[in-house]
């Protein structure tokens, strides 16, 4: 690993002074944490009620209108699964890559990841028309001989969405673990009983070192494929249907780029507020933050080139379902949501070439807040428009409306995955210490550099 | 540390070892002592340190830990497991949908693909444990200081009463800024 | 069980006409029998739980007459179907007939006798205290005039209730709010007399239509259309024996839609249309004219083409084209009726009609007098105008009405007059407006739980015999009659000596065959008639386009509702839910807007529009539509309740407030009316309807050809694209067919596997949207009510899609409308998305649907092309839920062999697999295999254009392989290769272009 100081972290930051600021952040919560906890918990609130009254009536609470039968549900189950998805990148791929400036943003992202998915494995369990019966998609033995059907794609979803959840979870746990006997070290009364518990032992002997990266290696080797995997997956709810607009092959790359995009937007949304408040500067600093924008900047040109991709295709192609529902997209009903997306997605990135915005990080807040709105706008584009103006079935013409029923379950897992992601940054280091320490000189005696 | 119910107890906190623990600053002098420890003939010392440094396992040349096996064999099963559950399920109940196959590969892949990663990283979390453990219960219970998971680095080795006073001059020598018997 | 029964079976079954009644007792609905019932000739084996009987009886939903078979199961009448034996429908029914159930099982009929007390409410009342008032009102208000008001009741009822007032010194008058005075003063101007005749659709070669809806209101539309869709379908093979039709009028109906050609010619100038057709035929010989035709000459020339084109606003050209394409077709028939003679000189049109059809040498062939429709012996609105001025007058001090509802479609002059009359005595089964304003209801039985019979023509009496026992605490009016006017008996003796008068001769036999029949049905013999000599008396009234009564710039048209019609099917929610076929709009009226007007006034589709005319004014959203003249305004009844049950209360707007209460000059009302028109403000959120923006023809969804191109066709050609199944899924199928017929023993799962499948012949197809209802009825499908409507959540697994036939300058010429339904594909794009199997493709290759095993996902429904399958958004079966679908005693309607489906699954069309089954278990128990025809899917049976046929797409012999091999036959988007089991045979246009716009 990085031997020379990187450029990310100044000198003077020693071994000590990482462990110390870290584990500072988490001392007792400032009236402003509660704050924000408490508007958390009351969003979830609106969504359990919300979700109650579904559970009670019906579906029909929400907006759905015949040909529309996915709406805000699924828009929000892909929205968060792409959010999940830059955690995973960051931790994992990069990690691969030894690109050093990670160590100080993964332990975010990554949590982020695991509530995201969190979060997104909900909307499929709420948006089925009988919600008590969700566990007959699980291949369970069951007297009645019945299986579930592993040629439909919201299985293959099931399990992408499973292991995903499953494996960032042991990912960020792992990572953890040394972490936690850290602060364990340090901390007194009942976090110190949570801590040595959590901390399973760690004490970072070169045994457990030894075994520890090692494991760590192939458990990026093995999540790098699965990230990929999974947003494939999820755009293959679509591609594999012949809704114009959804039958396209172009779909995996393209879903896996705007979620990673989504994504690194998140990241900067969560990571600015954390930043300060925690008084991470000197350990999150600008760099990190223009290295998120340039990932932006990347994946964000890849989803522009899509966007334009697909409708030169629609053109190209000449075929005349297929240009008749880019044209409703763009110029139907729905024209103000499809702009939208447009222009958070393929034009509001390109601003990211500048070194000016890429470096103030108010600018990036402002801009990430925006590449989260476009890229919800996006599944809504994809989902709602392309099955409303379905030129198959042109009779319908449906406008679809959100109802209060739709905005309240959304608004309940906003709520959720705050919840747990502001319960964790308190209670867990929200940087990772050991690596951090990684990417510093480590201490010696003589000035000189000696190789053993 | 907490009480655990008996036979957690036996596993996780194997009987204590007697030995010495030196207590380092600095990573080249850690680095001296497991030279000078080793040259002095001692093989099962434990070297603690806040971060995983690749001169140390250099220093120490220990072979390339088998978790990779775990993962190997957990992957390749998962794919199997893959396999079977999606063909026999198709055919222990047979459905023809949408003109297909009852038991089509290309849909069937995707299944196959994410068993193979959910239980490669399974057997591969337990490898670690696994493994860990096992070099737990070798050393057994030994001296630990809170500072490794900060700033220091530490050397434990085990030495019985006769040779207890040689190991602390060696690692005084090599430059602990601390040592301990225990 | 649903197997259509054969004759010897039915035959044994019929001997339970009432006996059905005793059986149904011990299952505990309604009170004891009141009559004394036919006991059981055979012990019938029908009558197993489980298994459905059928009692023939007539419909009573308009005066055609049709006979009806009702399938009655433990009980209930479950379902309406047409009775093969009738010469009417000849099986088939339309959507309001088969919606009578729903009138018997009404959540909100009179459950029994109410009084008005004198803090002017209802209170209820037992049947002997309110036959002791009538009574003694009766007797007090001998000589001061009573006065009995019926609907078209041309029956032995009627007879009792003339007898009776004859006895009590009153008068009966029998009211249509559509009446058909025109045609029978236009008749007696042409022919002298005032009869009604029938028209034979069947074998005329070319049918142009004045205004006549004779496919959805007029006279006789079962029958008619059962006889035109002969005519006007086009058969290939043996050469095309297509009949062109023509309609004239300002607005294009159901009727209207159908015709190769619209000719949209003022409104009151139809006539004049005529009689410059008929000059053209005279002057240039083109037929066989009578000769006392001639004495026409004279008038004929003062309307020769030249002479009249402008005030018809059709050029020269086209009306001799007419001429000739009428009279070379040698076998032109010309029908006048609905708009065209509901206007104020409408009997001068239907004169003018009548010379045309005589010039040609139709009438005694095509037109046939003798038949004397029983509609047109009705009293005229003259006499019900008259009786309004008796009523104000206080001329009328007693009033029994029965049958009818003048106080929904008189809503001005006769609800006043109603105030007059001391005491008000309704027989409605329904709290309707004029029921509302009575003093005393005494609730007569529905058609289908009493006796009696209807004589819709000449040589026909319909037999009506009570098929369930009473759902309420009801009475038959004819027993009530009996006892008011103290005679012993009940009605059914009364009715059976009437019918003993007629034939005594071993009466019990010729009784029961008339039950088992249905009743007696014979043919009338033709009259002949000779032009009268009053046939060329016109009046000045064609020199120039009629005035309409009342003020204003605007010309509105008020047109019957097809489903609705008068308003009498407000209160069933299968019609409210029924779209009208030509504007797709359920629930509510609307106002037809041409979009050149719209422009004009700013106007979008769903703003509300108020019509102001001399008489009364209304709102109602304006639906913006190319099938209606620039310079009308239509509107349709049937809305606009102020009582009349849940269903039908306070419902957009009353359509009948626009009219005047005066007669025109032939004794009929104008339904034509001048009207100032403004913009409310307002705004529809959206017109419930299940139409969006129809997609242009040529999609590959709607084929059309033109008559030349269909008749180039030859056997094998394969004019529209077509896809093959791959191999691998060839091989998937058959493998599981295999599989399954190795499990399967049973019916037809011996040897080959059918393929089930379905022909719908565009060609017939009306649009009339029976089959709708027949598979609400069959399924136990919900109606939703407006609100889901509106956000498109309506269920009906049959929808019918009408598609615009349009000329290069988008003008509308017709339209095409199209069954659109579960296509079962082979290659089902909603199967493999199911994550649990509840799509899946059965060996008979149908896509199941297995409602308990569906968790909800939607994702099949996305993944339908065809966009046909439905999801229940809420549970329409919840007792007093907001959204219930089948409230108290609605649900006795449910049939019992299919499931209610549940909150949260997705349901389709099935092709009614339980009456595959049904017919395969039959099979099975005759050790037999499934005959071709044994199957009849419900919108087949009812279909009265015979347009949809159902088989076995693997027997080479089945009617519907045939057609499935036409050389018309296509698959919708056939290129996705989804491999659809239902072929559509394109519609042929006799026309040079098609119109695909």
């Amino acid at each position: 690993m990085a031997e020379t100081p990187s450029p990310t972290t100044p000198t003077r930051v020693t071994y000590d002074y990482v462990t110390r600021t870290i584990a500072r952040t988490l001392g007792t919560p400032s009236r402003g944490y509660f704050l924000l906890l408490g508007a958390a918990v009351a969003l979830l609130a609106i969504g359990i009620i919300t979700l109650l009254y579904l559970l009670r009536y019906g579906l029909g609470l929400a907006g759905y209108s015949h040909p529309v039968y996915w709406a805000v549900f699924i828009t929000c189950f892909v929205f968060w699964v792409g959010i999940a998805h830059s955690g995973t990148l960051i931790s994992a791929i990069l990690f691969l890559f030894r690109s050093g400036w990670r160590t100080a943003v993964y332990r975010t992202a990554e949590a982020m990841t695991v509530f995201a998915v969190m979060t997104a494995g909900l909307f499929p369990l709420i948006h089925i028309g009988r919600q008590w019966y969700f566990y007959w998609l699980i291949p369970y033995p069951n007297e009645r001989g019945l299986w579930p059907n592993f040629k439909s794609p919201l299985i293959w979803d099931e399990f992408a969405i499973g292991t995903y959840f499953t494996v960032s979870t042991l990912f960020l746990i792992m990572g953890l673990i040394p972490d936690i006997a850290a602060v364990r070290d340090l901390a007194t009364g009942w976090r110190k009983k949570l801590y040595a518990l959590t901390s399973i032992g760690w004490t970072g002997s070169n045994e457990q070192w030894r075994h520890f990266t090692r494991g760590y290696l192939y458990l990026a080797a093995l999540a790098t494929p699965l990230v990929l995997s999974v947003h494939s997956v999820v755009s293959w709810d679509f591609a594999m249907a012949l809704v114009p607009g959804w039958h396209a092959t172009i779909f995996a790359p393209y879903f896996v780029a705007g979620a990673i995009y989504s994504g690194c937007g998140m990241v900067i949304t969560l990571l600015t507020p954390i930043r300060t408040l925690f008084g991470l500067e000197e350990l999150i600093t600008v760099k990190h933050f223009e290295n998120l924008a340039k990932l932006c900047l990347l994946t964000g040109s890849i989803v522009g080139y899509a966007y334009a991709c697909e409708y030169f295709m629609a053109w190209y192609s000449g075929n005349p379902t297929e240009r008749a529902a880019f044209w409703y997209r763009a110029f139907g009903p729905y024209w103000w949501a499809t702009w939208t997306m447009i222009i958070c997605n393929g034009f509001l990135p390109l601003l990211l070439w500048v070194k000016k915005i890429r470096t103030n990080i108010t600018a990036l807040f402002v801009i990430s807040i925006f590449v989260n709105i476009g890229m919800w706008f996006e599944r809504y584009v994809i989902i709602v428009v392309s099955l409303a103006g379905e030129p198959f079935t042109k009779w319908t013409n449906a406008v679809y409306n959100p109802t209060w029923a739709d905005w309240g379950v959304m608004a309940g897992s906003f709520g959720w995955f705050f919840m747990w992601f502001l319960l964790f940054v308190k209670n867990f280091p929200a940087v990772s210490i050991s690596e951090v320490k990684e990417v510093l000189p480590p201490p010696r005696s003589k000035a000189s550099r000696v190789h053993a | 540390m907490m009480a655990l119910p008996k036979p957690l107890n036996d596993l996780f906190r194997p009987p204590s070892t007697p030995g010495v623990l030196a207590v380092f600053s600095h990573l080249d002098t850690t680095l001296a002592a497991i030279k000078q420890l080793r040259s002095a003939g001692h093989t099962d010392f434990t070297v603690y340190s806040p971060i995983p440094r690749h001169e140390i396992e250099d220093a120490l040349g220990q072979p390339v830990s088998p978790v990779r096996a775990f993962t190997l064999v957990g992957g390749i099963a998962g794919c199997a497991i893959g396999a079977w559950i999606t063909l026999w399920m198709s055919a222990d109940w047979p459905l023809v949908v949408g003109g297909k196959p009852v038991g089509s590969i290309p849909p069937y892949v995707v299944i196959m693909f994410e068993m193979t990663i959910l239980f490669g990283a399974l057997s591969t979390i337990l490898g670690i444990l696994f493994n860990a453990l096992f070099a737990a219960r070798r050393l057994g219970t030994i001296l630990y200081d809170p500072r490794f998971t900060n700033d220091r680095f530490g050397v434990f080795v085990p030495a019985g009463s006769d040779k207890v006073a040689k190991v602390e001059s060696l690692l005084r020598e090599a430059g602990a800024e601390e040592v301990r018997r225990g | 069980m649903t197997d259509s029964l054969d004759r010897r079976r039915f035959l044994k079954v019929l001997g339970v006409t009432g006996a059905g009644a005793a059986a149904v007792s011990a299952c505990g609905i309604g009170p004891e029998p009141t009559e004394r019932l036919i006991p059981y000739l055979i012990q019938p084996e029908d009558q197993i739980p489980g298994t459905a009987t059928y009692y023939a009886t007539t419909c009573r939903e308009c005066a055609a007459g049709c006979g009806v078979r009702v399938r009655v199961r433990e009980g209930r009448a479950v379902k309406l179907e047409g009775n093969p034996d009738s010469p009417i429908n000849r099986g088939r029914l339309c959507a309001r007939g088969q919606a009578a159930l729903q009138g018997l099982y009404n959540p909100d009929r009179v459950a029994h006798p109410m009084v008005r007390n004198a803090s002017g409410k209802f209170e209820e009342i037992d049947w002997d205290g309110a036959l002791q008032r009538v009574t003694a009102k009766v007797r007090e208000a001998q000589g001061k005039g009573i006065v009995f008001l019926t609907g078209a009741e041309h029956s032995t009822f009627g007879d009792l209730v003339d007898e009776w007032m004859k006895h009590v010194g009153g008068r009966r008058l029998s009211y249509e709010a559509f009446g058909f005075e025109a045609l029978r003063a236009g008749n007696r101007m042409a022919f002298g007399t005032a009869t009604l005749p029938t028209y034979d659709f069947a074998n005329a070669k070319y049918v142009l239509s004045f205004g006549a809806d004779f496919l959805d209101t007029w006279l006789s539309p079962v029958e008619f259309q059962n006889g035109f869709s002969r005519a006007h379908a086009f058969d290939a093979g043996r050469p095309a024996s297509m009949a062109k039709f023509t309609y004239v009028g300002p607005r294009l109906s159901l009727t209207g839609m159908n015709a190769d050609e619209w000719i949209a010619a003022k409104p009151g100038t139809e006539g004049l249309l005529a009689l410059a057709m008929a000059q053209v035929i005279m002057s240039q010989h083109l037929a066989r004219v009578p000769a006392d035709a001639s004495k026409l000459v004279s008038v004929l020339a003062m309307h020769a083409p030249h002479a009249v084109s402008q005030m018809i606003g059709i050029d020269e050209e086209t009306i001799v084209r007419l001429a000739r394409e009428f009279a070379r077709s040698g076998g032109g028939l010309a029908v006048a009726g609905g708009m065209a003679t509901q206007a104020a000189n409408g009997a001068e049109i239907v004169a003018a009609v009548n010379i045309l059809n005589y010039v040609v040498g139709s009438v005694g062939t095509l037109v046939k007098f003798g038949a004397d429709l029983s509609v047109g012996a009705t009293n005229t609105f003259a006499d019900l105008t008259a009786l309004t001025a008796d009523m104000t007058d206080g001329r009328v001090a007693l009033l029994f009405v029965h049958g009818t509802n003048p106080a929904h479609s008189l809503p001005g002059a006769f609800q006043q007059a109603l105030g007059k009359v001391a005491f008000k005595v309704s027989f409605s089964s329904y709290l309707d407006e004029t029921a509302a304003s009575c003093d005393l209801i005494l609730p007569d039985h529905h058609p289908l739980e009493q006796w009696g019979d209807s004589r819709p023509r000449a040589g026909v009496i319909g037999l009506q015999q009570p098929v369930v026992q009473p759902v309420f605490g009801t009475q038959p009016t004819g027993d009530v009659i009996l006892k008011l006017s103290g005679r012993s008996g009940t009605f059914l003796d009364y009715l059976q000596a009437k019918w003993r008068a007629r034939h005594a001769a071993n009466f019990d036999q010729y009784w029961m065959d008339s039950l088992a029949k249905g009743g007696v049905y014979g043919e009338a013999p033709t009259r002949p008639v000779r032009l009268a000599t009053t046939a060329g008396n016109f009046t000045t009234t064609f020199a120039e386009v009629p005035s309409w009564g009342g003020d204003g710039d605007q010309t509105v048209v008020v047109f019957p509702h097809p489903a609705l019609h008068d308003g009498r099917g407000a209160n069933k929610p299968w019609l409210q839910e029924l779209p009208d076929p030509v504007s797709k709009i359920a629930w509510h009226s609307w106002v037809e807007v041409h979009p050149d007007t719209a422009a004009k006034w700013g106007l979008a589709t769903g703003d509300f529009l108020l019509l102001q005319s001399k008489f009364g004014g209304q709102k109602f959203p304006a639906w913006i539509t190319r099938s209606v003249r620039p310079d009308v305004l239509a509107v349709p009844t049937g809305q606009g309740h102020s009582a009349y049950g849940r269903y039908a209360k306070d419902r957009s707007a009353n359509a009948f407030e626009l009219l005047g209460g005066q007669a025109t000059v032939y004794g009929g009302r104008a339904f034509i009316v001048r009207a100032t028109a403004s913009k409310t403000g307002e705004h529809q959120r959206r017109i419930a309807t299940i139409e969006g923006n129809a997609r242009d023809l040529g999609m590959g969804t709607t084929e059309v050809l033109t008559l030349a191109r269909a008749k180039a066709l030859h056997p094998g050609d394969h004019p529209f694209h077509f896809e093959e199944t791959p191999e691998y899924a060839k091989e998937a199928v058959e493998w599981w067919a295999e599989r399954q017929h190795d499990k399967a023993e049973i019916g037809n799962y011996k040897g080959e596997q059918p393929r089930w499948g379905l022909a719908i012949d565009l060609s017939k197809c009306t649009g009339c949207s029976a089959c709708v209802t027949a598979c609400y009825a069959e399924n136990n499908i919900a109606t939703v009510g407006e609100e889901l409507t509106e956000r498109r959540r309506e269920m009906a697994w049959l929808r019918l899609e009408r598609y615009w036939r349009v000329d290069e300058h988008d003008n509308v010429q017709g339209a095409v409308s199209q069954p659109m339904l579960c296509q079962q594909c082979g290659n089902a794009p909603c199967e493999p998305v199911c994550p649990v199997y509840a799509a899946y493709h059965t060996p008979d290759g149908l896509n199941g649907q297995v409602y308990n095993r569906c968790v909800g996902t939607r994702y099949c429904s996305n993944n339908c092309p065809y966009k046909v399958r439905y999801f229940n958004w809420y549970n329409y079966a919840e007792k007093d839920g907001k959204y219930e679908a089948f409230p108290e005693p609605l649900s006795m309607l449910l049939n019992p062999d299919v499931t209610v489906r549940e909150k949260g699954v997705m349901e389709k069309c099935t092709f009614c697999v339980q009456r595959i089954r049904g017919a395969q278990n039959q099979a099975r128990l005759e050790n037999r295999n499934v005959r071709d025809g044994d199957i009849v899917t419900a919108c087949q049976q009812t279909c009265p254009s015979d347009a949809i046929v159902f088989g076995d797409l693997n027997d080479r012999n089945s009617r519907v392989f045939e057609l499935a091999g036409n050389p018309r036959g296509y698959h919708v988007l056939a290129g996705l290769n989804t491999k659809p089991a239902i072929t559509y045979l394109a519609r042929v246009v006799a026309q040079d272009t098609p119109g695909n716009g």
